[in-house]
């Protein structure tokens, strides 16, 4: 094992794929196996090395507690890891490539599923969205990819699997896709081309650089490198948002959120709307607290909503859009995602 | 050998950009380098070569780093030196 890790070391510049692999293929099969035993270790290690009761609150939290963060932790870096892997097969040079000149219906729908797949940071959305306009993507479109790509991210769908199951996570893609479609189609029919900034027309953009060839031992880096920079940075909202979480799954009553969290709360929706737009970069230490208040008479809808919000109407990245687009367009692309917000957190509320 | 290189680091400015800064500032300056780094955060530079993810890195006007934080091995590598 350490001998097979040493010598891909070894030729990290050009190693044979095989070898390549070999660790990577070594870390997973015992973080599989650590994730297999997770329940067990978080039970022996609450009550019979810590001794706390069976069924006591502290005994419930330390439990939730212990088992939830390696768990969550290691689901983010298998994820993060592959994922880093599968965006290094795309660029914002490609998708724009592939975007240009595309019809507005189909080119929604292509932009949403290139945003969750191009790497994105909102500190790039300016150069992006100038790159995309000029290359004559259409604006619509471009919206389409702006709001999937930071909505539909890896972080909050690992964490929304981890702690809520499939079934949420799936549907968190599928409405986070849908509006990002229809936002941008609504934008693209309201003709707002003279609400961006007329110098961003002006500008000559280059035809963009020829891909260079990539092995696949430079993917697995990028894979490791997005691990560093994504796990390294979220790991500690993570841990501190499943501390919060586990004390209110231990000390908090249950049904307690159900009278300002409960589904027949009319203004819960929009209130968490407007609550996640100011809360940024933190949906890792969100989402376990939504989940625990879920567990304490939340509504689903209004729990998604709320992430929902805080990842895709961040204010940074508004302040950041607002050097190439004028008040109104800004104004327009948070009315409108907020309204397709607004709906996917009724219709959960109504029919779950 | 590599003299009277430009190297662009490109970048609105943030943390990323300036960690790039960084290690491209680390080689040249481990090297003893006559490279000349320019540190350009202006949008119209970043479209004119092309570039729509940051940070990026240009050699004499190439881009040659797009979207991520290079390593010191691969400025080396990159500037002929290995």
């Amino acid at each position: 094992m350490t001998g097979i890790a040493a010598a891909a070391a070894a030729n990290a510049s050009h190693p044979a794929p095989r070898r390549a692999w070999a660790p990577a293929a070594a870390a997973l099969a015992a973080a599989v196996l650590l994730y297999t035993q997770l329940s067990r270790i978080a039970g022996f290690l609450t009550y019979d090395l810590a001794g706390l009761a069976r069924g006591g609150r502290p005994g419930s939290a330390v439990e939730f507690f212990l088992f939830e963060v390696p768990k969550v932790l290691l689901l983010l870096t298998a994820v993060v890891f592959g994922v880093g892997i599968l965006r290094s097969f795309f660029t914002p040079e490609r998708a724009r490539q592939l975007l240009a000149g595309r019809r507005e219906a189909s080119g929604n729908v292509f932009a949403a599923l290139f945003g969750i797949a191009t790497p994105f940071c909102s500190c790039s959305a300016v150069p992006l969205f100038i790159g995309f306009v000029t290359a004559g993507v259409p604006l619509g479109v471009t919206f389409s990819f702006l709001i999937s790509a930071p909505m539909v991210n890896e972080v909050a769908l690992v964490l929304l699997f981890g702690l809520f199951g499939w079934k949420v996570a799936a549907l968190y893609l599928g409405t986070g896709l849908a509006i990002a479609i229809a936002a941008g189609w609504v934008i693209g029919r309201l003709k707002l081309e003279r609400h961006v900034e007329p110098w961003v027309w002006q500008i000559q953009s280059g035809s963009g650089m020829p891909a260079a060839k990539r092995s696949w031992a430079d993917r697995l880096t990028d894979g490791r490198a997005a691990v560093r920079e994504i796990v390294g940075k979220v790991w500690i909202y993570v841990v501190a948002g499943i501390a919060v979480g586990a004390g209110i799954h231990g000390f908090v009553p249950t049904h307690f959120m159900a009278s300002f969290m409960g589904r027949g709360v009319w203004w819960a929706v929009p209130l968490a709307v407007v609550l996640g737009v100011p809360m940024y970069s933190n949906a890792a230490g969100i989402i376990p607290i939504v989940q625990a208040l879920l567990g304490k008479g939340a509504a689903l809808g209004t729990v998604l909503a709320f992430m929902m919000s805080v990842v895709a109407l961040s204010l940074p990245e508004m302040i950041i859009l607002r050097k190439v687009l004028r008040p109104v367009l800004i104004a327009t692309f948070v009315a409108v995602v907020a309204a397709g917000i607004l709906a996917v957190g009724y219709l959960f509320n109504t029919v779950m | 050998m590599a003299t009277h290189k430009k190297i662009e680091v490109l970048g609105p400015g943030c943390s990323r950009c300036k960690e790039t800064y960084r290690v491209v500032q680390h080689v040249v300056d481990g090297e003893r380098l006559d490279v000349e780094i320019v540190k350009d955060d202006s949008v119209e530079r970043m479209m004119a070569l092309g570039l729509m993810s940051t940070p990026g890195v240009a050699i004499d006007g190439k881009v040659v780093v797009s979207g991520r934080i290079p390593k010191a091995q691969e400025i080396r590598e990159l500037l002929g030196l290995e």
